[in-house]
């Protein structure tokens, strides 16, 4: 079978459905001259990130800070910290808040941010990407959705494999103003696919809301365009958890 | 139910190394390109109302970027993405500080791809949006978006192999 270099596009976007790209990789396999073609597509996309992802990791401009801040912002000391830390420590909230006060690395949606409870700032970010922290990085690594935990201020909805096989997991945070996402493992770190403020709806009597209902619009199209089959059963999840949600 | 000023300024501090990237890729200029987010900035301040509960921040941010940035080309003219040469002189100046002639070579050629065909390459091929969300930030149906994408791509591959001396 011959492929449209539109197709072969696709493969190196991620925007083939897991079937094609099962069939694309066996052609490739067999033939060399099929594996080039990709491989020339895959290497515009590294060239691409090389040459601009070093904008990443430069200062912001103060200008654009106060553009963000209002004109009533505190004015730090410019002073720089890189994006990129190597062996990224686990921030705490007063290193967070430095660092926000700095107005270098700022981190944070949602109340969780603003009125962190001890376990730190859900939402941290790193090399632009937004990244699970605090309470909600431990509840995606530890919890099950097939065995809440009590109490807990994060509720995972559901688990499954992605396109790609790697792990995600839908959540809410039970806060005043919920925020459901979806989240998925990426090497030692949960990245935050959607994050979304949920619609009000009224306190659950007693009991825990029924997984995915009223989940934000967002939240629910990218859960169903991520995922590549059910979600996890209960043992499935667990022996995920067991294997560090490696893929 | 929208986000809350305060927390809607720290998601845009978050937001705002991607869409310097992003701002970047299309303005190419360094000044141009922080202008171009600031000015963004300022009008998703104030339209925050629009903002729906449910929307994803980025995709509405990279479209106001966007948006943006083609009222921008449009105030210049459309021949207007050829810069003056002192900021010509200025960038290279930026980008020869990090030792990146190679990065310098590609944002030459995206400077030289037609607008449309550099946003769809900038949202897909760097920002890593999937074809859905760079069609919706363009406003777009799926098939323009991977059509621009294509051809930006061949375009982009033909130059980039043509100054392939610049890699080494």
């Amino acid at each position: 079978m011959s492929y449209s270099e539109e197709t072969l596009m696709a493969y190196a976007d991620g925007e083939l459905d897991p079937a094609a790209r099962a069939a694309l990789e066996a052609a490739m396999a067999a033939d060399p001259g099929l594996a080039q073609r990709v491989a020339r597509h895959q290497a515009l996309r590294a060239r691409l990130r090389a040459a601009l992802d070093p904008v990443l990791d430069e200062p912001l401009p103060q200008r654009l800070l106060e553009s963000v801040r209002g004109a009533a912002a505190p004015r730090p000391a410019a002073k720089v910290i890189p994006l990129k830390r190597p062996a990224a420590p686990r921030w705490s909230w007063p290193q967070l808040g430095a660092l926000a006060a700095s107005l270098v690395l700022g981190a944070l949606l949602g109340p969780l941010v603003l009125h962190p409870p001890a376990g730190g700032g859900a939402v941290i970010t790193r090399d632009g990407e937004m990244l699970a922290g605090g309470a909600l990085a431990r509840a995606l690594t530890e919890e099950l959705a097939s065995n809440r935990t009590p109490g807990s201020p994060v509720e995972i909805g559901v688990s499954f494999r992605a396109r790609d096989g790697g792990y995600c997991r839908s959540f809410q945070l039970r806060e005043e103003k919920a925020l459901a996402g979806v989240a998925c493992r990426e090497h030692d770190a949960w990245r935050l696919e959607v994050l979304a403020q949920s619609p009000p709806q009224p306190p659950a009597a007693g009991g825990y809301r029924p997984a995915a209902t009223a989940l934000p619009p967002s939240v629910a199209r990218t859960l169903d365009e991520l995922r590549a089959g059910e979600a996890l059963d209960a043992s499935a999840e667990a022996a995920a958890r067991a294997h560090g949600w490696e893929r | 139910m929208s986000a809350s000023p305060q927390a809607l300024r720290e998601a845009l501090v978050a937001l705002l190394p991607r869409l310097r990237r992003f701002a970047r890729a299309l303005a190419r200029d360094v000044h141009d390109a922080d202008d171009l987010v600031q000015i963004a900035v300022e009008r998703a301040l104030t339209r925050s109302g629009q903002l729906r509960p449910d929307a994803p921040l980025s995709s509405w941010m990279f479209g106001i970027v966007r948006n943006a940035w083609l009222d921008e080309l449009r105030a210049r003219g459309r021949r207007a993405r050829v810069f003056a040469p002192e900021e010509s002189a200025e960038r290279v100046g930026d980008a020869s500080q990090g030792g990146h002639a190679e990065a310098l070579a590609v944002q030459d050629a995206l400077a030289r791809l037609p607008e449309e065909q550099c946003e769809a390459v900038a949202l897909v091929l760097i920002e890593g949006f999937s074809y859905k969300e760079a069609a919706h930030i363009m406003e777009v149906p799926i098939g323009t978006l991977t059509s621009r994408l294509a051809r930006g791509r061949e375009a982009l591959q033909e130059m980039l192999d043509e100054s392939g001396g610049a890699r080494r």
